[in-house]
């Protein structure tokens, strides 16, 4: 097989700004979407129906329906509808927040419902209030548990941000296609780029493994 | 214990990258192999059916006058064939390892192609143009200087661009199809789309109520499609004498008149034989 690392040495620099592009979506889709999956996460568990009903649906629809379209109709519907004009980083930082806060929603309520209901009888026994007893007792002890998928989802996030390609936002998917179009040689660009996400993808999960270390009890 | 999971981790990753490589290996040397019993054998024929009215799906079926063109041709040359939608990235990356014989996408013949693939004769002529709305004051190439322009990826509706403003600069936009990149201009995120004659010609006869118009910018360099062969591919001798035959006889003037409404300028393509 002749790969040509010249090609790739003259493509850097690009796949570098696109790496950037790529760090910086999905560090905004991961911000906007574990705020947002709070929140919605917090709506489904509420015990008025008609209440948790939109929040039942906006995780049924972003879990239900394939980001890729997603991205599609921010892009072209969404956004435009805005700002009338289409730009591809605030669409896809929108459809990737958007898109995890469904998911990171799920997580959230796994996370609280996995404690014990005696914790939560325990410390209001103890005199505390709901209010206190979530903050001090139930939440420090989900938040550990919800580590893993958290990260899960994160690592899910940075690789689903290569679809951004398609809108055209210059992500590192995009130059390594545009790569491919210019000197028709997959190798060089889908290989490069792989090890790229591969680096971002691994930085990440020890990263979490750092905090999960951390945050051990015993 | 931390130790242990790192070099465990390192050696997945070894492993899975020879793997990977071996792989890429061991189906060059399979399909390299295969090639020698390929006379009789029924011709893998490949395209992007997303390019109306060049090659598109109807229903299931894959219509359009390069369908037409090569349905002729191979029938000149006297193969059968099965022709497969597969999509333009990877429609590259099949005839390179020689999985297919032979790509039909209204691909043009350029310099660069020809490092890495063999091409037949030239078998259509087209020209880049320019798709715009209806009130801009752009009235030529020159004029797209300092605007934003939707591409194709890797098309020369791009290489035109890119001549225009400098290559990979930001304010040219590479979608995945042009379909794509008319949206963009559509909703207002490009100036102007470059893209073949008959691809802006078409989207504007198919839409009127989009307001859009084509310029024509005749400093745009004239294009010829071919079939794009893998390099070194044994039937391009018969498909060229097939496709020299089949313009000869009337049956491409025919075909073209059909599906354009006017007659060809074959003179300009067969210069190029």
């Amino acid at each position: 097989m002749d790969f040509r690392f010249d090609l790739i040495a003259d493509y850097l620099p690009l796949f570098l700004r696109g790496t950037l592009i790529t760090i910086e979506v999905s560090v905004l889709g991961i911000l906007f979407g574990t705020i947002l999956g709070l929140f919605i996460g917090l709506g489904k568990m509420t015990k008025k129906k008609y209440i948790r009903l939109p929040f039942v649906w906006y995780i049924n629809f972003f879990r239900g329906t394939p980001l890729f379209l997603q991205i599609l109709l921010v892009h072209f519907g969404v956004i435009p509808a805005f700002i009338n004009d289409t730009n591809a980083f605030i669409a896809l930082v929108t459809a990737l927040s958007l898109n995890s806060a469904a998911y990171i929603a799920e997580i959230f309520r796994a996370g609280i419902q996995s404690i014990d209901r005696g914790q939560m009888e325990a410390a209001r026994s103890l005199g505390m209030n709901h209010k206190q007893a979530m903050r001090n007792v139930i939440l420090p002890q989900a938040f550990k548990r919800m580590i893993p998928p958290l990260g899960n989802e994160f690592v899910v996030l940075i690789k689903d941000s290569s679809l951004g390609a398609i809108i055209a936002a210059p992500e590192l998917m995009y130059w390594g296609r545009a790569m491919q179009g210019q000197y028709y040689r997959p190798w060089e660009p889908y290989l490069t780029t792989a090890l790229i996400y591969l680096i971002l993808t691994l930085t990440l999960s020890y990263v979490l493994e750092y905090v999960e270390r951390k945050v051990k009890t015993e | 214990m931390k130790k242990k999971t790192l070099k465990a981790t390192l050696f997945s990753l070894v492993i899975g990258l020879l793997m990977l490589v071996s792989a890429c290996g061991a189906t060059e040397k399979a399909t390299s192999g295969g090639t020698d019993s390929k006379e009789k054998q029924k011709l893998r024929v490949v395209t992007d059916a997303a390019y109306a009215p060049m090659e598109s799906m109807d229903g299931d079926k894959i219509v359009g006058f390069d369908v037409d063109v090569l349905d002729a041709v191979l029938k000149e040359a006297g193969y059968d064939y099965e022709l497969v939608h597969v999509g333009w990235d990877p429609l590259f990356v099949e005839l390179k390892s020689k999985r297919a014989d032979i790509g039909i996408s209204s691909i043009t013949i350029d310099e660069d192609r020809k490092q890495t693939y063999d091409f037949s004769v030239p078998y259509f002529e087209s020209i880049n143009k320019i798709l715009v709305p209806e009130d801009s004051g752009i009235q030529s190439g020159a004029d797209l200087k300092g605007k934003t322009i939707a591409v194709q990826n890797g098309t020369t509706g791009q290489a035109v661009a890119e001549g225009i403003l400098g290559k990979n600069n930001k304010d040219i936009k590479k979608f995945e199809n042009n379909v794509l990149a008319i949206m963009e201009l559509l909703k207002g995120g490009a100036d102007a789309v470059v893209a073949d004659n008959a691809v802006v010609e078409e989207y504007v006869k198919n839409n009127p109520n989009k307001k859009l118009k084509v310029v024509t910018d005749s400093s745009f360099p004239s294009e010829f499609y071919g079939m794009m062969l893998p390099k070194g591919s044994k039937i391009k001798e018969d498909i060229d004498k097939a496709i020299k035959k089949v313009v000869e006889n009337g049956t491409y003037a025919n075909m073209y008149k059909k599906v354009f409404g006017s007659e060809p300028d074959l003179k300009e393509l067969e210069k190029q034989y």
